[in-house]
């Protein structure tokens, strides 16, 4: 005979009782009297933190906590709803929730895309307590982060699979159960595999950025794609983010691309154009984290090979590539990490959190420990390189313009404001702005580690041009005829 | 090909699963394994709310004697006591006390007395059959034979309980019988469970009886439940008799504030004065009989008659409070403060009388208060010294009318709510993690981070005077994040009508 809406009405009627009372003498603070019921609570909590799993309603319910808390700058919202019909439900935290403010970068986390792989969830539902808690007691680098940039939370992107892992009864949970979605979907082997369409390319000639063009139709057309991975392409479409980690579990390490490898190898280093950032990124998240960063840790497993992690880092092929043709009956599916560098603007890397998927719930709390300053760490990462605005002459943004970097084989393109960021390692660079029927400039920045170098670039458009070099025809003639007398 | 997961339940597929020591299935990996049939044990719409979070302040609670839900209920909880019943019906109806009460918990109870009273009843017409001859016995056994299995049935049953009962009655120390040997009342049992609890200062009597009728199966545990809540009643009759020394008037429906403001001063007892009622205290039956906790609503005025007691009994912290506030000008707060505590006491003991808490919850929510009421009146104390800001909570009388009369428009809303309330609960019966606190605790979770919302707010206004000005902007932006998240499946409809409430009552 579970009470639990009853003893919802009770605790709620309870302090709302001592509110009344207090409200009457006039004390100051109406939450307190919970806090007796507090005390028999929680076993480990800290400033709001509770270090043990959440359910769907706990993630749901501690995600409001944070909105409740921190209503200035937090909001929360779903891209979409799972198999089973969760929420895919995210929290943003920015100065100005809700809102693109234009040169403002995006960032995401994404968590628990193997229902299995836990810590990665309960790591980011700390992470927006902590986010909020520290930004009200003023915590100079969090208020920073907040104002100039907008974070996107999702702790969970196959609640379903979470669902399933954590009704498991004791402590040893299945490596399999709850991994894929309730689909029986791999959600991190059901993204378009770009990959193999940039290897081609590579060969033939032809883009290895934004390959995707007629991308919505395509997805909503697609059977094969579950419907978290189409919710989530949906939003990487729609927002334009920047910069982006996939949190998993089973090992200990950060992985960034490529995961496939060129040749059809189980090992082999594929290096994406930008691998010299990518290491500086993967490095920026393992280095904060210890166990990860030692290079004394003994591998997860005792077979284990791990000869490709360098200071807690790794290419994705470097430590296993999975072949496409091992599969020739699939679709070219693959992982979420390739599909969002080779789709969109966005770098994301991959961070295995913990040999053990799903680990006790005592240890939680040093999972957190271990990663809050990677993940903050990690976040500012999203500040380096060269940032700025393409514009036309008159002002007006110029939307997907396209950022190319001399020496990198991979552009970017500008956002609806006309804004674009582009990660780099520090050196010096030449950026070329270009856009249809816009005259490209080229501009030479010298790049620190840190901050991003603001550039801003002012096409002029062909006609523009064309206008001016008629006018300047007609100064001409009309020189001439005046010269010449005719 | 080598296993070498140490996960136990590794399925035989994994021997392809590992290729030179790396997983197969690291983030990157193929879909190996068989593909799982979609569940979808959670519900589509996805809207249900998964707990009866029905955020409402105080409210008053009227017995819902019609409500079908529970008649239904706790019906369905008699299955075994309703055979027993029906081929009982005519001995029921003559021992049974002559009223229909509309409070099924009492009903549902109650009537299980009167079916082991009549049950004792019929087997000492029995004894006294045999003692007198076999033969008439043997008669009515054999038309009874002739007649339906129906009566086979009962007899069987009949005798199996009799085993237990006979059982029962030899070696049951507290007696179902009263010393002349007529079978108990339902008031009775209560009347004797509670005045043993009293003499043997001991909780674990109720226990050990309420044990044995549960294994007896004589009653089941939500009866078990309103048993307890029926002795504990007694319990403070008893106590307040002894502190009091004078009768109660059972019967009127007196108003509650008036009583209470006349009466409190008067019976403003210290503990210790109750204890040694305790020890004087037998109980006077005949005053007690007529306590008719048969009648629900009669019982329910009583309640409110008897609330300073159940204050004392819980509130001692509280009851010192009031104590302390003794000045004319204050008495209206003082009656606020008496109004919200009766009705928050009320609102335990509905829950408990319908199971929705079990008793030791309602108990240990009650001492919890009590005890944060010691700590916020300490708080109180020290800041009433130094604390000049009234900004938030300028108004503090009006403020509180406000929510008591809130909470009085709340009424209805509860009684439909309440329905959900009961449905969502069963379905949380479900949930395998069933973590007993959790309600509780997003409450007062989502209230703390309200609280520090504002606290934060408040700091970071600088425009000083427009304090107010912006709470209430604040308070149509929650409105309208808060109905616009129920409507995305982000917030259910009660949590943001409590968030709502909370805001609109700062």
């Amino acid at each position: 005979m579970a009470g639990r809406g009853g003893r919802a009405l009770l605790a709620l009627c309870g302090a709302l009782a001592a509110c009344g009372w207090l409200l009457g003498a006039g004390a100051q603070e109406p939450g307190a009297p919970a806090a007796g019921m507090r005390r028999r609570r929680r076993l480990q909590q800290e400033d709001g933190i509770s270090f043990e799993y959440h359910r769907y309603p706990e993630l749901r319910e501690a995600l409001v906590s944070v909105w409740l808390q921190c209503t200035a700058i937090s909001r929360i919202y779903t891209v979409g709803r799972s198999f089973e019909g969760r929420e895919l439900l995210v929290i943003e935290l920015s100065d100005n929730p809700g809102v693109h403010e234009p040169g403002e970068p995006e960032f995401k986390y994404i968590g628990n895309m193997h229902g299995n792989e836990a810590v990665g969830r309960e790591l980011l539902i700390f992470l927006a307590q902590y986010l909020c808690n520290e930004y009200q007691k003023g915590n100079e680098t969090i208020v920073k982060l907040i104002h100039n940039t907008r974070i996107h939370i999702m702790p969970s992107l196959n609640p379903d699979g979470f669902e399933k892992a954590a009704s498991q009864p004791g402590e040893l949970k299945d490596w399999f159960v709850g991994r894929s979605n309730a689909q029986g979907i791999d959600l991190n082997r059901n993204f378009p595999d770009l990959d193999r369409i940039v290897y081609a390319n590579e060969k033939e000639g032809g883009p290895n950025n934004h390959l995707l063009k007629n991308l919505k139709k395509i997805v909503d057309q697609n059977t094969k794609l579950a419907p978290e991975t189409k919710a989530v392409i949906h939003w990487i479409m729609d927002i334009p983010f920047v910069l982006s980690a996939n949190l998993h579990g089973g090992d200990l390490v950060a992985n960034y691309p490529y995961d496939e490898t060129r040749s059809g190898s189980a090992h082999e280093y594929s290096s994406c154009p930008d691998d010299a950032i990518f290491q500086s990124l993967a490095r920026a998240y393992s280095s904060f984290n210890p166990p990860m960063s030692d290079p004394n840790r003994p591998p997860c497993r005792k077979n284990d090979d791990d000869s490709s992690f360098v200071d807690g880092t790794t290419n994705g092929a470097a430590w296993y590539s999975v072949p496409g043709d091992m599969y020739p009956e699939e679709e070219l599916l693959d992982g979420m990490q390739d599909f969002n560098y080779l789709s969109s603007n966005c770098f994301e890397i991959t961070v295995e959190l913990s040999c053990e998927k799903f680990p006790p719930e005592e240890t939680l709390k040093s999972y957190w420990e271990d990663n809050k300053d990677s993940l903050i760490s990690y976040l500012e990462q999203i500040h380096r390189g060269v940032k700025g605005f393409v514009r036309d002459l008159q002002g007006n943004p110029i939307a997907n313009a396209t950022i190319s970097v001399e020496g990198i084989d991979h552009d970017i393109t500008s956002a609806k404001d006309g804004d674009y960021w582009r990660l780099l390692v520090p050196g010096n660079y030449k950026l070329t702005a270009s856009a249809p029927g816009y005259l490209a400039i080229t501009k030479k920045v010298a790049v620190p580690y840190s901050p991003a170098v603001g550039v801003d670039f002012e096409l002029e458009s062909f006609s523009e041009r064309k206008e001016e070099e008629k006018e300047e025809l007609m100064e001409w003639w009309k020189m001439m005829s005046e010269t010449l007398n005719f | 090909q080598k296993l070498q997961l140490q996960e136990p339940g590794a399925r035989l597929f994994l021997s392809q699963a590992w290729k030179n020591g790396v997983p197969l299935d690291r983030h990157l990996d193929s879909g190996v394994g068989a593909p799982q049939q979609p569940t979808s044990s959670f519900p589509q719409t996805g809207r249900q709310p998964r707990y009866a979070d029905v955020f409402l302040p105080i409210s008053f609670i009227s017995p819902r004697k019609d409500n079908p839900l529970h008649n239904r209920e706790l019906s369905a909880e008699r299955p075994l006591n309703e055979q027993i019943a029906e081929a009982e019906a005519d001995k029921i109806k003559k021992t049974y006390p002559p009223e229909n009460k509309p409070s099924e918990s009492n009903y549902s109870f109650v009537d299980n007395l009167n079916l082991l009273k009549a049950i004792t009843e019929k087997e000492k017409i029995e004894k006294e059959r045999q003692s007198i001859g076999s033969s008439p016995y043997d008669n009515k056994l054999n038309v009874e034979d002739v007649d339906s299995t129906k009566n086979r049935r009962l007899i069987d049953d009949y005798d199996s309980t009799k085993s237990g009962l006979d059982h029962k009655f030899q070696d049951d120390p507290d007696g179902l019988h009263q010393l002349d040997g007529t079978p108990l009342t339902a008031e009775d049992i209560v009347q004797k469970i509670a005045t043993r609890i009293y003499e043997e200062n001991d909780r674990g009597v109720f226990d050990k009886i309420v044990s044995k009728l549960l294994n007896l199966g004589l009653i089941t545990e939500s009866q078990a439940h309103t048993l307890e809540d029926e002795v504990a009643e007694v319990l403070q009759k008893l106590i307040s008799k002894e502190a009091n020394n004078y009768e109660e008037e059972p019967s009127k429906p007196t108003s509650r504030t008036e009583s209470q403001a006349g009466k409190i001063p008067e019976k403003v007892t210290p503990m210790a004065a109750i204890q040694d009622g305790f020890t004087n205290g037998e109980n006077d039956e005949t005053v007690s009989n007529t306590l008719t906790l048969t009648n629900g609503l009669e019982r329910r005025t009583k309640i409110y008659n008897e609330d300073n007691f159940e204050e004392l009994q819980y509130f001692p912290n509280f009851y010192a409070l009031l104590k302390s506030i003794d000045s004319e000008k204050e008495a209206k707060e003082k009656e606020t403060l008496i109004t919200i505590m009766k009705t928050l006491i009320d609102f335990v003991k509905m829950m408990v009388k319908y199971g929705t808490i079990s008793p030791e919850e309602g108990v240990s929510y009650l001492e919890n208060l009590d005890e944060t009421i010691a700590l916020q009146t300490k708080n109180k104390l020290e800041k009433n010294v130094t604390d000049n800001k009234s900004k938030l909570f300028p108004v503090p009388s009006e403020k509180s009318h406000e929510e008591t009369d809130s909470t009085k428009e709340e009424a209805a809303k509860m009684e439909k709510e309440y329905g959900t309330l009961k449905d969502t609960t069963k379905n949380d019966n479900s949930n395998p993690r069933g973590k007993t606190d959790e309600p509780k605790g997003k409450t007062e979770a989502y209230l703390e981070a309200i609280r520090k919302n504002i606290e934060w707010l408040k700091k970071h206004d600088k425009k000083g005077n427009k304090e107010d000005y912006d709470l209430s902007k604040m308070r149509d932006f929650i409105n309208q994040q808060a109905e616009a998240y129920v409507e995305k499946g982000i917030l259910d409809k009660e949590e943001a009508d409590a968030i709502k409430r909370i805001y609109s009552s700062l």
